[in-house]
């Protein structure tokens, strides 16, 4: 049997789904596991910041960072794991692309502040915390601005297979091959005449389960989103929201590109989408705000203000 | 005798124009032809119809340098493909609720309609745009 490889995972601002969707290879682990030597992984084992801090650079060979850098502490670490990995994977749509996290870049720190923490509608007399706690950064920046990353891979979470697929040809020393398809490649839905002809709200109205959703009114990103979840919402009567972020070449702007789907699709007048759309930014960027151009216009604009 | 050459002081905006080649391009090229006079701060590409124009290509064009944004296309109902202004249109409308409420002034983009053999028309769209632009100031360079 071969060496383990060492192996390193971080987590920043998230939810801990993605590691969560990494433990749910079930039985697999069993493989995987006596593969890797796990050299820092907080969420499972005791390791400390200074475990991480102590090794050579460069001695890891695989490392993974789950979640964006919101706070002093999190761009350390990324920084952190950077310098000890020789591969560093970005994991999941946070890591990628911003994510959920990331829309917080919608607001201003001040504003965010003041929603959480000051006036907090199940907090009395909330105040700012100051002590033990990291510094909070004043906007959200991606992780691929910070710091440079050999892999990308997106979702929310990463699938169980899809994990067990790229870790597999990791470890075998192979390129990993993804499918480039979108969502819409793993839908089964039948499609069959466009334009629509109106926009539903996803409680309104009892969706046909074989016919395309958008072709229903409902809408649904999956043209725009790639199909790593090989059509799971879709498949199971839920529109596409994006969370695979946009196809092969990973970095377009796909809100924008949802936005050109749905004119192709919707060619309806201003004042009915204007009616039916409440907020295309929370709609068409909930996943890929901080990497998008809009994401990075608000990044700048921000950056400048505290310069 | 020596010339003189005085450079002006006043800040141009710079204006990306995607004008639709049946229509628009050709009223601007009118404009030209007619000698209408209007502001010089665009920069106009042509396109095949506006319902070429990605989304993406307007805010990819704030986001490197654009301080504003003009797409001109054929009427509602005079493209040449039937319906591509018509899909631009619904694009627009979202478009522009989206700029607004990532914090950018929607003045800054604006979205014409002018046939090929309205060149006032197009450069009074220019003029307007650049006017409103030129009262917002510089968009990226601004703030440095």
């Amino acid at each position: 049997m071969t060496e383990p490889v060492p192996i390193a995972m971080a987590q920043g601002s998230s939810c801990w789904g993605c590691y969560q969707s990494l433990i749910d290879i079930h039985l697999n682990l069993a493989t995987v596991l006596p593969l890797l030597d796990i050299k820092y992984w907080t969420c499972v084992a005791d390791f400390k910041l200074k475990d991480l801090e102590g090794y050579p650079d460069k001695s890891i060979t695989v490392g993974l960072y789950e979640g964006m850098a919101r706070t002093e502490e999190d761009i350390h670490l990324l920084k952190l794991i950077r310098a000890k990995c020789k591969i560093l994977i970005a994991f999941g749509s946070c890591s990628c692309f911003g994510g959920i996290p990331g829309m917080a870049n919608f607001s201003t720190i001040e504003e965010c502040n003041e929603v959480k923490f000051r006036n907090n509608k199940t907090v009395k007399d909330g105040e700012l915390p100051t002590e033990n706690l990291p510094a909070i950064a004043p906007v959200v920046i991606p992780n691929r601005d910070i710091v440079d990353f050999e892999i990308f891979l997106p979702g929310c979470p990463p699938t169980s297979s899809l994990i067990l697929t790229a870790l597999t040809a990791l470890l075998e020393g192979k390129p990993i091959e993804l499918p480039p398809h979108t969502v819409c490649h793993y839908c089964d839905r039948e499609k069959k005449e466009t334009p629509i002809e109106k926009i539903l709200r996803p409680y309104e109205g009892i969706a046909d389960p074989d016919r395309c959703l958008l072709e229903q009114g409902y809408i649904c990103l999956g043209s725009a989103t790639w199909g790593l979840c090989e059509g799971q919402c879709v498949s199971h009567g839920v529109t596409c929201r994006g969370c695979f972020g946009p196809p092969p070449p990973i970095m377009g702007d796909q809100g924008a590109a949802a936005i050109s789907m749905l004119g192709s699709y919707a060619p309806l007048e201003s004042e009915v989408l204007a009616d039916t759309v409440h907020d295309p930014l929370g709609c068409f960027w909930r996943f890929t705000y901080p990497t998008s151009h809009l994401g990075a216009i608000r990044i700048k604009r921000e950056e400048a203000k505290t310069k | 005798m020596t010339a003189t050459v005085t450079i002006s002081k006043e800040w141009i905006p710079r204006i990306a124009a995607f004008c639709c080649n049946w229509c628009s391009y050709a009223g601007a090229d009118l404009a030209g032809t007619s000698r209408i006079q209007y502001p010089s701060a665009v920069r106009i590409i042509r396109v095949n119809c506006t319902g070429r124009v990605d989304p993406e290509f307007v805010l990819n064009a704030l986001d490197k340098g654009a301080d504003g944004v003009l797409v001109s296309g054929c009427h509602p109902g005079d493209c040449h493909y039937t319906s591509g202004n018509l899909k631009m249109r619904a694009r627009w409308t979202l478009l522009q609720m989206a700029v607004e409420q990532a914090g950018i002034n929607p003045d800054r983009i604006r979205l014409q309609w002018a046939s090929a053999s309205e060149g006032q028309k197009f450069a009074d769209g220019v003029r307007e745009l650049t006017e409103k632009v030129k009262n917002l100031g510089p968009f990226r360079r601004g703030w440095q």
